[in-house]
């Protein structure tokens, strides 16, 4: 491979990790999606971003990393890197310059990144892709949205908009913060849609563009719906209860009979749209449940509605008053709102993401020609493709030549990365790490071993247990109940022979009973526990999600990148202890490779060198570290790497890197410790060993979850940690080498034996447990980031909230059946007043508010209680204030506390 | 890899260069109308704040006015509120809302001709609203005082000022109108509508119209307006000033962005029902009292919404609060429009306004909005905008420091005292002694218990407006050190809808030229106006039928003495209601029906008690006594804080307009019998006119017959007569006789030409 | 009380009218985005009289400079 100056490596976090997240500045940035204000209050409160030692010799003018040196400093501003200060440049010479009065240091870091070669981006340009990928096109004109994970401030949304200036031939351009997405409308013919990417990539704000782009859903006629069912119904409201009020004022001693008459038709006017439209959505569901002839909560509600609306018109049209109208409109106002405040939706996150959004879009096809990048859905059975350091392996392949080095954490869970020779067998999904090699495809992207997961039934079903929820339960009683009592009235009625008190009675036990409050009761508490949890970063995907959870009594975990974090190893050197000057060349060298295994070595001598050589380095050694910066540097992909740093050979790798270049070896043939073995000045000093390091707090968690439930433990990985778990989760079941099938067929037998699971992962390979289990966590290590189809999306950093989650789950439960409980009160003591034909319009208006508020306020209330006592109130964020969920305090890091990846080594 | 090769394919050749004008463009926001509004606002700021210092003067020194007509303070008092609310409130909200609205719309006014209409004839009806005031052109109807001339101005320059908006929008670049647009274009329309209903009047002269409305009817109507222009004038437009200027000033986005659409929406459908709150107790149908109650109750809400999302914008930002002198006006001007919409409510509660009414606890609750909600509010966006507009930085912070302490001294100095004032009125208004007296049957008693807290309001006053000169040099300074910037170019691409979903409007707006639309909408105006003149009086005229028999209309000489009444603004002091309170009628007599003032165009209920209720006062006192009075009130009432009328003893009553006056009447339902204005009348006029001089004389008072004294004192003696006093000679016919004799005495006496 | 009916007309009216205008601004996807305004609003002015102060930067060699800066300059 080219051996290129690499940037000094400072921190971590620094390596690709999985796309989505790779146009990301810095895992520490991205905050809770539908809390965005986090990052933009500190960059507007001129906070310090970044969570790590400042660099050298100062930020970074254009993205705020530390910089090594002044190498790239332009009249006294900062750059930490080449590609930071070329945009710089560009937004200045074009007039963006306010980009950074906007923030302090508002950019985003732009990465070197094997994208920018001409031709990259070429199949963008296939009609087949844009065709798409395009909003919409009229050949002259077209307008594309992308997803920008790096959108993170008011800065960044300003210069987006503003691209026009960089480019004539780009017009309106409209970001959707919440989202991270950016609208752009471009001339076609100008500006080809590769090119509007890499302007993009280069300025740092990369789109994500995988498979999964091409079929975004179109979104949002819901929401319009509902706003307008919301509006509509709450301006009938308003004026239909101005127009009732004069009655129970008393109107009529005022000459107002005609006025009356003239209100009440009004009223019939205004309440009509609502029962019709802004109900729209309990009848359909009514019906469709009456189709299925079960009992939901829809079917007494729409009676009820029907029952005021028909009652009162009659009353309008006989001129005996106002009827219900008030109440029927506020009672649909009322259920609107409530269910808008359960559809809690994170609007960055997906719950239902499968593997095309994990796959790229393109890849590169090696042809007679040379390379070509085509589109993901055009790679044939056969065909020769190139993939490069931290690019995907998109379909079943065999290694034609170059050494791969796969990083199939994400995939099987295999925590350590595979060197495999050519002829090997590579699984789609792997990640290669170091050179680029050669491969060729012998399956379909679909078929591969691993995509072929989602060929399962497991994907083909919906869950259905949505219709088996409390409530329904709760309402079929209910139903019965309610019709029974209002015949029995009007039977009752009916036989002293008062037949207009009769059907008075009927109706109004239908109206009084109409469950508003008990149809409130449910998305008020799930609602607010949705929103607590959300703060603490544990986004669930409905409230039914919730219910669910509450039944569960089993757990499954996945290991790799679930209680272990993929992506940070830790790293302990076993040999004679090295000088701080010997762990700085070791460092520099390492520090200039790409492979995980150098980079996790690199980081782990840098951070301890800090540490011990605080003091002020002599005049040479600083001399010495200059030097360092552009070492003689050596990488053999698979085999190790050597550089040469102030006159010093260092070299790291495999055994075998290091017999070749004739290093003797410890006299006892032992092999060493760890994988990779050092070397300097050709003298074996030892090896790295690297063991998957667990996640923070997580013991004690798991010690007390394998008390409270039943516990598995299901992996890909190979044995080689078993002892390690067994001791962390006592008496629970330990499974290995479980194939993605077979860990969804394990959760599937649980299941026949008529346990309720959680499954928790994180890969791909975890996907088909995840699906099948009744509720399925997925583990991201930063907000935003690619996660498989699931029903709970938990921050690696909550784990330790697993148990309280549970608990809390269950407690909300108990609150919905007393708000039940609490509701069904008020139905009795309306319900005796309607049965005995006495119920007035104004008893119901005022009945009908007064339940539905105090079941609101015992409902939402209770749950914010309920969460502080499981003490998940207690890390409930300071400061943030109930109205706007989208707020934060600045004091506040939206990850929680920062996790350190590496513990101290014992060096 | 060097990211240097990135942008290399986008550069562009000069050819793209040329054509991107097809997508880009390049415009400029219009500062220098901005800036006249700028300007205009301190002016008028500083003139309504004097005029209003001056009344309170007048309400302890009654000589202050030198005697002088013009500035008495039932003439001053309209002066001061509508310098205040439509030239001050008025132009600081036109500065704001031209300022933001280009900004918000990236795009330049619709039409400059249509900005500086807008700007001129604007002020130059404040001007005639300064002259005509003061010279006694009324109406009477509190915050719409003006005669119909100007009313129709006003609804002119209204109209221009909506098409420029809604025109503004229609071309703007950015897709979305943020939630401040939407509080401008309720502003727009909802004035509209409200100006228009309620000024529907019947000219007499150039200077003088009837209302078409009478009595119960006007009131209801006046209410609703007078509520809704506190609503849609005072809070609508300055709420969406406040969502831009805040968050600007503060550099954070506004709190919850969601909770202010929902903030509009909501307000928009309540406010509008809130009016009949004004009315409480009064004559005024129950249930009508009650809507308004349960409404305003209901405002609190939403309102309270807006304040929390406007305070809890700056959480994290006190630190920059505490040197912004800017931020310090937002922080106590929002939370007193959140004291002011917690208050408003309260007061709305029946059982506080029998209370509250009439007192001063009123005036402390308006001046909590309008010092606190409007004043400071535009005293930060001044001190915003005119370093902006000259491009440089406020002359001196400090200064805008010691403004900010003076301003907020001088509110307290000027609400509490109010307060206490008002309560104090209130109480001692309803003591009663232990076996069932009033405590204070001497009205004066309470007057001069509440003068030292007047004192004290004055002293605020006083204080707020030193503040608002401090300002004033301020800005004059930044104005003089920076350099004025009238043409601040932007640029932006141009809205082309992308879906058909996405127009931004249904039509495209190319054929949109400003002339057309402002001439078909003037066009619509007039011919709502003229329809609903024509229309609503037919219409109401079948429901002033009197309910009690006896109540009839007022004799020519009363009817001349009533808008005398009018025009020196009496009302402003004087309630012409009496509440069904046992402490109000012990005190004034009977209370009001609905069914005496049928023939009330307009309708004097008045608002306020800094005098006794007029409306029993018929024959309660000698003519010779309100001569007296009238001449010199601390004569009859020693301790009196009521100004002298010398002019009305001097005056000759002008009855040329007389027969068009009935006529007028005649028109919106008073029953004057047909041809009565040629001949009878005048006759009439003569004798009751003599009849009293004769009584003056029997108080040992010489006055002559043609002068207004005369029909004012005709007119109080009428007040509240006719539903006791069954057999009263007030019917034309009855006094006609004695009317014709009389003459002969008084012939000579010279007819006013 | 008939001229609660001209109130009443009067306001119906208006109210309808703001009906309609909230149906087209939801139907127009004005409320798709309920945060990103408020970002917007802080941006859309050339920066703090300050920086309109000082000089802008350097004038740029490349063609697609149309920004307002170079233009003054």
């Amino acid at each position: 491979m080219e051996l290129t100056p690499l940037p000094p490596v400072v921190g971590r976090g620094r390596r690709a990790s999985v796309p989505a997240s790779a146009g990301q500045r810095c895992d520490g940035i991205c905050g809770e999606p539908e809390m965005p204000v986090p990052e933009l209050l500190e960059s507007l409160a001129n906070e310090t971003r970044l969570k790590r030692q400042p660099g050298g010799a100062g930020r970074c003018f254009h993205c705020g990393e530390p910089c090594a040196d002044r190498s790239f400093a332009r009249n006294d501003k900062l750059f930490c890197c080449q590609g930071c200060l070329l945009v710089h440049e560009l937004l200045e010479e074009n007039g963006l310059g306010q980009f950074y009065a906007l923030s302090e240091h508002p950019g985003v870091r732009v990465r070197a990144r094997g994208g920018q070669e001409a031709g990259h981006g070429a199949y963008l340009d296939d009609p087949a892709v844009q065709e798409r990928l395009l909003d919409f096109t009229d050949g002259k004109t077209s307008r594309v949205t992308f997803t920008i994970p790096s959108i993170h401030c008011v800065a960044c949304v300003w210069l987006l908009e503003n691209l026009f200036r960089l480019n004539p031939a780009i017009g309106e351009a409209r970001v959707n913060f919440p989202r991270r997405e950016v609208a752009i409308r471009f001339e076609a013919q100008r500006l080809p849609l590769s090119g509007l990417v890499s302007l993009l990539v280069s300025l740092g704000y990369e789109p994500q563009l995988t498979l999964g782009e091409l079929e975004k859903a179109p979104r949002d006629s819901l929401s319009r719906r509902r706003w307008l069912q919301v509006g509509l119904a709450g301006f009938a409201f308003g004026n239909t209860m101005l127009l009732s009020l004069p009655g129970y004022f008393g109107l009529d001693q005022f000459n107002g009979s005609w006025l009356k008459a003239v209100f009440g038709y009004l009223s019939l006017v205004l309440a009509a749209p609502v029962l019709v439209y802004s109900a729209g959505d309990y009848w359909r569901s009514a019906l469709i449940a009456a189709r299925q002839r079960r009992l939901t909560l829809e079917v007494p509600i729409v009676i009820g509605l029907v029952a005021l609306y028909l009652q009162s018109a009659w009353q309008v049209l006989a001129g005996q008053g106002f009827g219900f109208l008030d109440s029927l409109t506020g009672l649909v106002f009322f259920l609107l709102c409530g269910r808008a405040f359960q559809d809690k939706s994170y609007q960055r996150l997906a719950f239902d993401r499968d593997y095309k959004c994990f796959f790229p879009l393109s890849v590169r096809r090696k042809t007679a020609a040379g390379m070509e990048s085509i589109a993901l859905s055009k790679l044939r059975v056969g065909d020769r493709l190139v993939v490069r350091h931290g690019e995907l392996i998109p379909a079943d392949a065999r290694l034609v030549s170059g050494f791969a080095q796969i990083d199939y954490s994400f995939v099987t869970g295999e925590s350590e990365p595979m060197l495999l020779s050519p002829g090997a067998y590579l699984y789609a999904g792997g990640q290669q790490v170091g050179g680029s090699v050669e491969i060729e495809t012998v399956k379909a992207v679909s078929q591969s071993y691993l995509t072929s997961l989602w060929n399962h039934e497991a994907f083909q079903k919906e869950q259905g247990d949505t219709l088996n929820t409390m409530v329904n339960r709760y309402s079929r009683l209910f139903t019965v109940a309610v019709i029974t009592i209002a015949s029995c009235a009007a039977l009752f009625w009916s036989c002293e022979g008062q037949w207009p008190r009769a059907l008075k009675a009927f109706t109004s036990v239908l109206i009084v009973a109409c469950p508003c409050a008990l149809a409130l009761a449910a998305p008020f508490a799930l609602g607010t526990a949705l929103r607590l949890l959300g703060r603490l970063n544990i986004f669930l995907k409905n409230g039914l999600v919730l219910e669910r959870l509450a039944r569960v009594k089993t757990l499954v975990f996945d290991k790799t990148g679930t209680l272990t974090s993929a992506h940070s190893a830790q790293t302990e050197f076993i040999g004679e202890p090295l000088l701080p000057e010997e762990r700085r060349w070791v460092a520099e060298v390492a520090g200039h490779s790409t492979h995980p295994l150098a980079l996790g070595i690199s980081d782990l001598l840098v951070c301890h060198s800090r540490n011990v050589a605080a003091a002020p380095l002599p005049e040479k050694a600083k001399e010495t570290e200059k030097r360092a910066l552009r070492p003689r540097f050596v990488e053999r992909a698979g085999l190790g790497l050597a550089g040469a740093v102030s006159g010093h050979e260092v070299r790291l790798g495999s055994k075998r890197w290091l017999e070749q270049s004739g290093v003797p070896m410890p006299g006892d043939g032992s092999s060493p410790a760890g994988p990779v073995c050092l070397a300097l000045d050709g003298k074996f000093r030892g090896s790295f060993r690297i063991t998957s390091a667990l996640r923070p707090d997580l013991a004690l968690t798991l010690a007390q979850l394998s008390q409270a439930c039943e516990v598995f433990l299901v992996s890909g990985d190979n044995e080689r940690e078993r002892e390690r778990f067994a001791r962390l989760m006592p008496n629970a079941e330990l499974r290995f080498n479980q194939a993605p099938l077979e860990k969804l067929e394990f959760i599937r037998e649980l299941q026949l034996a008529g346990k309720h699971v959680m499954m928790v992962g994180d890969g791909l390979n975890d996907a088909g447990a995840l699906k099948q289990s009744d509720v399925g966590v997925a583990v991201v290590e930063n907000v935003g980031a690619f996660s498989p189809a699931s029903d709970i999306i938990i921050d690696a950093a909550r784990m330790s909230e697993l148990g309280n989650l549970l608990r809390f789950s269950r407690q909300v439960t108990r609150v919905v059946h007393w708000s039940f409980a609490i509701s069904t009160v008020y139905n009795l003591a309306g319900l005796s007043i309607a049965a005995a034909g006495l119920l007035s319009p104004l008893i119901c208006a005022v009945l009908m508010p007064l339940s539905s508020v105090s079941v609101v306020l015992f409902a939402s209330g209770m749950t914010g209680w309920v969460a502080r006592r499981t003490g998940l109130g207690l890390r409930h964020i300071p400061g943030r204030a109930a109205l706007g969920e989208n707020t934060q305090t600045t004091s506040q890091d939206p990850r929680g506390p920062v996790v350190p990846l590496h513990p101290q080594p014992a060096i | 890899m060097s990211p240097a090769a990135a942008p290399e394919p986008n550069l562009l050749t000069q050819e793209q260069t040329r054509s991107a004008a097809a997508n880009i463009e390049t415009f400029s926001y219009d500062n220098r109308v901005v800036r006249a509004f700028a300007i205009a606002t301190v002016v008028w700021g500083l003139v309504g704040m004097s005029a209003g210092l001056l009344a309170a003067l007048e309400l302890i020194f009654p000589g202050v006015n030198l005697n002088l007509q013009f500035i008495t303070f039932g003439r001053l008092r309209p002066v001061h509120t509508n310098a205040v609310i439509f030239a001050f409130v008025g132009n600081g909200m036109f500065m704001g809302i031209y300022y933001s609205l280009q900004r918000l719309c990236k795009a330049r006014l619709f039409s400059d001709a249509l900005s500086w209409f807008h700007f001129w004839g604007w002020n130059a009806i404040i001007v005639a609203a300064a002259i005509t005031l003061p010279l006694g052109f009324t109406s009477s109807k509190e915050y719409a005082e003006l005669e119909w001339p100007i009313d129709i101005a006003i609804a002119v320059v209204w109209v221009v000022f909506t098409v420029n908006l809604l025109g503004t929008i229609l071309k703007r670049r950015e897709r979305h109108m943020y939630v401040a647009i939407w509080f401008y274009i309720a502003t727009a329309l909802t004035v509209a509508m409200l100006h228009i209903v309620n000024s529907l009047e019947i000219p007499v002269t150039l200077w003088k119209s009837y209302s078409v409305y009478a009595g119960v009817q006007d009131a209801l109507v006046q209410w609703w307006y007078g509520h809704n222009a506190v609503a849609f004038f005072l809070t609508t437009p300055y709420l969406g000033l406040m969502y831009y200027f805040l968050p600007k000033a503060a550099n954070r986005p506004v709190f919850s962005y969601r909770l202010s659409i929902i903030h509009f929406w909501a307000l928009i459908f309540i406010y509008i029902w809130a009016g009949p709150h004004h009315l409480l107790y009064t004559a005024l149908p129950d249930w009508a009292q009650s809507l308004g109650m349960v409404f305003s109750v209901m405002l609190v809400a939403p309102s309270w919404g807006g304040m929390l999302n406007g305070l809890l914008t700056l959480r994290g930002a006190w630190d920059k609060v505490r040197e912004e002198p800017m931020l310090k006006f937002m922080v106590v001007a929002v939370t007193a429009y959140g004291m002011a919409t917690l208050e408003g409510p309260t007061l709305a509660i029946k059982s506080v306004n029998a209370l509250s009414h009439y007192t001063d606890w009123t005036i402390a609750h308006v001046h909590t909005g309008a010092l606190g909600w409007n004043g400071f509010l535009t005293f930060s966006m001044l001190y915003w905008l005119f370093p902006r507009l000259y491009r440089t930085n406020l002359w001196s912070p400090k200064l805008a420091n010691y403004h900010f302490w003076i301003a907020l001294v001088g509110m307290m100095f000027y609400v509490v005292p109010m307060y206490v004032s008002g309560v104090t009125q209130g109480l001692m208004w309803k003591q009663f002694t232990p076996d069932g007296f009033l405590q204070y049957p001497n009205f004066l008693e309470v007057v001069q218990a509440i003068l030292p807290m007047h004192r004290l309001r004055a002293i605020g006053g006083t204080l707020y407006i030193s503040g608002a000169v401090l300002m004033a040099f301020n800005l004059y300074k930044t104005a003089r050190a920076g350099k004025f910037l009238p043409e601040e170019e932007a640029q932006a691409p141009r809205l082309r809808g992308a879906a058909p979903a996405e127009q931004p409007h249904p039509w495209g707006h190319r054929w949109l030229e400003a002339k057309p639309l402002t001439f078909t909408a003037l066009a619509v105006l007039a011919v709502v106006i003229g329809g609903l003149v024509e229309i609503v009086p037919m219409w109401l005229v079948k429901e002033n039928v009197p309910t009690i028999a006896s109540v009839k209309p007022y004799t020519p000489l009363e009817l001349l003495g009533r808008d005398i009444y009018i025009r020196e603004g009496c009302v402003g002091c004087h309630s012409q209601m009496i509440r069904p309170f046992r402490s109000e009628t012990e005190r004034y007599g009977e209370y009001s029906k609905a069914g005496e003032f049928v023939y009330d165009h307009p309708f004097l209920w008045g608002s306020k008690r800094t005098g006794p209720d007029l409306h029993r006062v018929g024959g309660k006192y000698p003519d010779a006594w309100h001569y007296r009075h009238l001449f010199d009130p601390r004569d009859t009432s020693p301790g009196s804080i009521m100004p002298r009328y010398p002019w009305l003893f001097t005056q000759i009553l002008e009855t040329n307009s007389l027969p068009a006056r009935l006529k007028a009447l005649r028109k919106v339902g008073v029953p004057y019998p047909l041809s009565y204005e040629d001949g009878p009348a005048e006759k009439e006029l003569q004798a009751q006119a003599a009849q009293v001089v004769l009584n003056l004389k029997t108080g040992q008072v010489n006055a002559s017959p043609d002068r207004e004294i005369v029909a004012v004192i005709a007119y109080l003696q009428r007040l509240g007569k006719d539903i006791k006093a069954t057999s009263q000679p007030a019917t034309p016919v009855a006094t006609a006789t004695a009317g014709v004799t009389t003459a002969a005495a008084t012939a000579g006496a010279p007819t006013p030409k | 009380m008939s001229v609660i009916l001209i109130l009443m007309i009067a306001s119906l009216t208006l109210a309808l009218v703001f009906l309609t205008c909230f149906i087209w601004a939801v139907r127009s996807g004005q409320f798709e985005d309920d945060y990103t305004p408020s970002l917007r609003v802080l941006t859309e002015e050339q920066g703090t009289p300050e920086e309109r102060l000082e000089p802008s930067s350097s004038p740029g060699t490349r063609p697609e400079d149309l920004s307002p800066q170079a233009n003054r300059t």
